[in-house]
């Protein structure tokens, strides 16, 4: 399939994907539309983190404060502006934000970045919290105007869905080959012309715009925030999960991703939500470990490699067990001696 | 040929470069012009990387100023002194691996190689040189053409030489500054290797700036050579020159530059209007 | 203020401080060695606790005992999970850089299992016991006697582990790894043995830490992060490789930490060390004791 034909197939998917989701509060329970909403979170969390993370190989970790701006800023504004205004402005203020993070921290190396990220994400929290108890006097923020179930719904979905033609798009423009060619060789890429500098924070800022819009939609339904839950770092660590699961370079992975976990997270959270965090441990683990490409880069080769190599080692083992290995050593050390 | 007359492409202006304690790189002053080939040698350690890395914007200069074109570049990134004309490759090839041979090529052509075209989206690039008119054609002029759809890390390491080179070709360049692009060769592709810089040079009045260990190769086919050694530049000059001086002979230690002096001596100096090698193509025709 | 109550802060904040040595340097050994930036550090120091509350609780074993025990329960575990996880992604890693990303990930995952492992065996709530909860007095001022026993063993552990890597050539041959992996390699020091041994030990440093907190506070499945991230900023501030740099930070942490809580407000002691730790990291990537 030519890259015209890959196009088409994916707008397709999306649209629809989108259609489905659209029709979803019509017919669904409650249940299925919060989890809907989760799901559909996540989707536009990992892809935007995947589409630049995952190029650039810088891992950020923060999501959560950008999400957690977001939300901040919908829960004051609220009341003063519209509903769209509150998410545009969130977006704006977690950008602004990821460009003065950005540019203090985007030069430094991969674990450096991602080490500082987490840092930043926590001193924000602290520091709003710190904010709140001592100059405003509050624990936490209680959302008076809260929008009707389906407007929250429409606007997540739009704004998922948009992530996720973002994505699409961006990789077929320069500024998606400039993401690659640094996350495959930065100075190259530097040298062949891509002012890395300035890409490396337009990508960190899409994914805050993202995570920042994201926060002030979603966090009106939770109804009372406060630092603790909004800028909980888990946010940013599950999205974080997810993208790598599903394959952060890849455009479907962190979506399929993201459907499998909110799924998971649905059945087993209120059962036994140690046994879901576990699961999503050990699940990135191997993926690291077995599938550094994700999920998105299964293949039918891959799982027969696998099947190879357990053969192979399984083998090895009954060789070196059954005491032939030994023999063949001796074997050998005898003929070098001779 | 290093006419006065011709135009000055590259201006290194005291350019030292200090790590820590150590001097890599010691007031280097030097001009490239439109047209030369010059070759640069030294010892290892002499600094010769380092000064391509500080000319090229990798690293910046402790001291001294770095003029392309009458623009001051000195202190700016990379990217900027790849939009200036200032191409090169890196001494072990960092080809983009996962991505096809053409692709390598291709993104040289999106950035730094980037020109206006004649009716903003359409048309013809202006003022590219035909030769580096598209990918395929670069492709071709660095003989790579049947490579084109391997992913870079497929092919051999003589290939990927080739193909850093190609990479360079992509940003449009004026000053092409090639490390050691000949390490690892046999005699007849490290002969292939300067008649194709030559080519290069010729067809695209490039300035070219040449490191490289196999001395005697390189003093064959260029015009002017830089002698480097702990930073500083010792000599610069003609091959038949340089090649006599005494300090240049004391910093290799005199054996290597002895058997220069007989390879310049039987006449193969470059600068005389010798013909390529029997066997080699001449100009403009397909390679084999 | 008075001298004795100056007396009380400092300590204090050497007691703290003894606690971050400790896991800092188990860290230090980690990242420094291996270039494993072992995130979930602090989940081993709540293993260590916890293993320890459960000796006491439910068999009475005195955590005096443990100390040695939990050290070697962890070190048992670290190798495990070194042969088990990092040995195939340094194999299969093409550079540093990538090694070091998954490193950092696959720790990540160990972060998540741990933690939630132990939630789910003995539930979230706090845990405690007392021990040698009776006060001395030092020097005119009062201290709790699990607390003093908690920085004497401290010291004990970071001194010994230091003076080890002085003096053996077990802790040379580590330190020339920590220099120049090649070089190292070439003179002929082990790393297949060596690396799984010596993020062993980082883990049972962690562990060591855990038993000792159980002493003399309360424990519960989510304080193991607070320590990790103190253990980062120890590094930062000590330079990343450097054992006696971890040791002196860890224990100035302490100090600066006791000093500033106490002059200031509470709440703000996370939020200052953040501060600082974004601040070292920005101005000084090679540590406050680095040329």
């Amino acid at each position: 399939m030519n890259s015209r034909q890959l196009l088409i197939r994916d707008a397709l998917v999306l649209f629809g994907l989108t259609g489905w989701a659209l029709s979803l509060p019509y017919y669904g329970s409650e249940f299925a539309v919060s989890m809907a909403l989760t799901c559909l979170m996540y989707v536009a969390l990992s892809s935007s983190w995947g589409l630049f993370c995952g190029s650039t190989r810088y891992l950020s970790l923060a999501t959560s404060a950008f999400f957690g701006i977001g939300a901040y800023t919908s829960a004051l504004m609220l009341e003063r502006i519209g509903w769209t205004e509150s998410i545009l402005l969130g977006a704006a203020i977690a950008t602004a934000v990821a460009v003065a993070m950005g540019a203090a921290v985007l030069h430094l190396r991969g674990t450096y970045f991602a080490v500082l990220t987490f840092g930043m994400t926590e001193l924000i929290r602290h520091a709003i919290s710190y904010f709140e108890k001592s100059v405003t006097g509050t624990v936490g923020r209680v959302l008076a105007v809260v929008p009707e179930r389906d407007t929250i719904y429409l606007t997540v979905l739009v704004l998922a869905a948009g992530t996720v033609a973002l994505s699409i798009a961006v990789r077929r423009t320069r500024f998606g080959l400039a993401l690659m060619g640094i996350g495959a060789d930065e100075q190259r890429a530097q040298t062949l012309g891509v002012n890395t500098r300035r890409v490396k924070l337009a990508g960190f800022a899409m994914t805050a715009a993202v995570a920042g819009a994201m926060g002030a939609a979603v966090s009106v339904r939770w109804t009372y925030i406060d630092p603790h839950t909004v800028f909980n770092p888990f946010i940013g660590f599950q999205t974080v999960l997810i993208a790598l699961i599903g394959g952060p370079v890849t455009l479907w992975g962190p979506l399929i991703a993201a459907v499998v976990f909110s799924l998971l997270a649905e059945t087993l959270r209120l059962q036994a939500p140690q046994v879901y965090m576990m699961s999503l441990g050990m699940l990135l683990i191997l993926s690291v470990l077995y599938l550094p490409g994700g999920l998105a880069s299964l293949r039918w080769v891959t799982l027969r490699q696998w099947r190879d190599d357990t053969r192979a080692w399984w083998r090895e083992r009954r060789y070196e067990w059954s005491g032939e290995k030994e023999r063949e050593k001796r074997r050998a050390r005898e003929r070098r001696l001779v | 040929m290093s006419d006065a007359r011709s135009e000055v492409l590259l201006e290194a202006r005291d350019v030292t470069v200090r790590f820590g304690g150590l001097v890599a790189v010691n007031a280097v002053s030097t001009r490239f012009h439109a047209g030369e080939l010059v070759g640069i040698i030294g010892p290892n350690g002499a600094g010769k990387t380092t000064f391509f890395n500080a000319i090229s914007g990798v690293v910046e200069p402790t001291a001294g100023r770095l003029v392309a074109r009458g623009r001051d570049l000195t202190g700016q990134g990379p990217h900027r002194y790849a939009a200036h004309g200032l191409a090169r490759t890196f001494q072990t090839p960092r080809v983009f691996a996962d991505m096809p041979v053409l692709a390598n090529i291709e993104f040289g052509l999106k950035f730094a190689g980037r020109r206006r075209r004649r009716y903003w989206l359409w048309g013809d690039e202006q003022g590219v040189p035909w030769a580096l008119r598209d990918a395929p054609g670069i492709l071709r002029l660095i003989g790579l053409g049947e490579q084109a759809e391997l992913p870079a890390g497929a092919v051999t390491p003589a290939q990927q030489r080739l193909l850093e080179i190609g990479m360079a070709l992509a940003t449009r360049p004026r000053v092409l500054l090639l490390d050691e692009v000949a390490a690892g060769l046999t005699e007849a592709e490290l002969e292939e290797m300067a008649w194709l810089i030559r080519r290069l040079r010729d067809e695209l009045d490039l300035a070219v700036v040449w490191i490289e260990h196999a001395v005697t190769t390189l003093l064959r086919h260029v015009e002017r050579v830089i002698v480097m050694h702990q930073g500083r530049v010792i000599a610069d000059g003609a091959p038949s020159e340089v090649v006599r001086n005494a300090e240049v002979i004391e910093a290799y230690l005199g054996d290597e530059m002895l058997d220069e002096d007989e390879g310049a001596r039987r006449g193969s100096v470059a600068g005389a209007p010798g013909g390529p090698p029997a066997g080699e193509p001449a100009r403009g025709e397909p390679r084999p | 203020m008075s001298a004795t109550a100056w007396l009380e802060l400092i300590a204090s904040g050497l007691i703290t401080g003894g606690i971050y040595a400790l896991v800092a340097l188990g860290l230090n050994l980690q990242y420094g060695l291996m270039r494993i930036l072992n995130i979930a550090h602090g989940e081993f120091l709540m293993l260590g606790a916890y293993l320890t509350w459960m000796a006491q609780a439910s068999f009475g074993i005195s955590p005096l005992w443990m100390v040695p025990v939990s050290f070697v329960l962890l070190m048992l575990l670290g190798v495990a999970i070194h042969w088990l996880f990092f040995r195939r992604l340094a194999a299969t890693s093409p550079n540093l850089d990538i090694f070091e990303a998954r490193g950092l990930m696959v720790a990540f995952g160990l972060m998540f299992l741990v933690q939630n492992l132990v939630s789910y065996v003995w539930g979230g709530d706090l845990r405690g016991y007392d021990f040698l909860t009776e006060p001395l007095a030092v020097g005119g001022a009062q201290f709790a006697a699990n607390k003093l026993l908690v920085l004497a063993l401290a010291l004990a552990f970071s001194g010994a582990l230091i003076v080890l890597f002085r003096m053996t050539l077990l802790g040379k041959g580590v330190r020339a790894l920590m220099q120049s992996p090649v070089g190292a390699q070439l003179v002929g020091i082990d790393t297949k043995r060596l690396h799984p041994a010596m993020f062993g030990i980082g883990l049972g440093l962690s562990g060591v830490a855990g038993c000792l907190l159980s002493m003399a506070y309360t424990i519960s499945p989510a304080m193991g992060e607070p320590y990790t991230v103190t253990a980062l900023i120890v590094i930062t501030l000590g330079g990343f490789g450097s054992m006696s740099g971890a040791l002196a930070g860890g224990l100035l942490l302490g100090v600066v930490e006791a000093i500033g809580m106490h002059f200031t407000n509470p709440s703000l002691k996370a939020l200052l060390s953040y501060v600082v730790f974004i601040g070292v990291l920005l101005l000084r990537p090679k540590g406050l004791f680095s040329k």
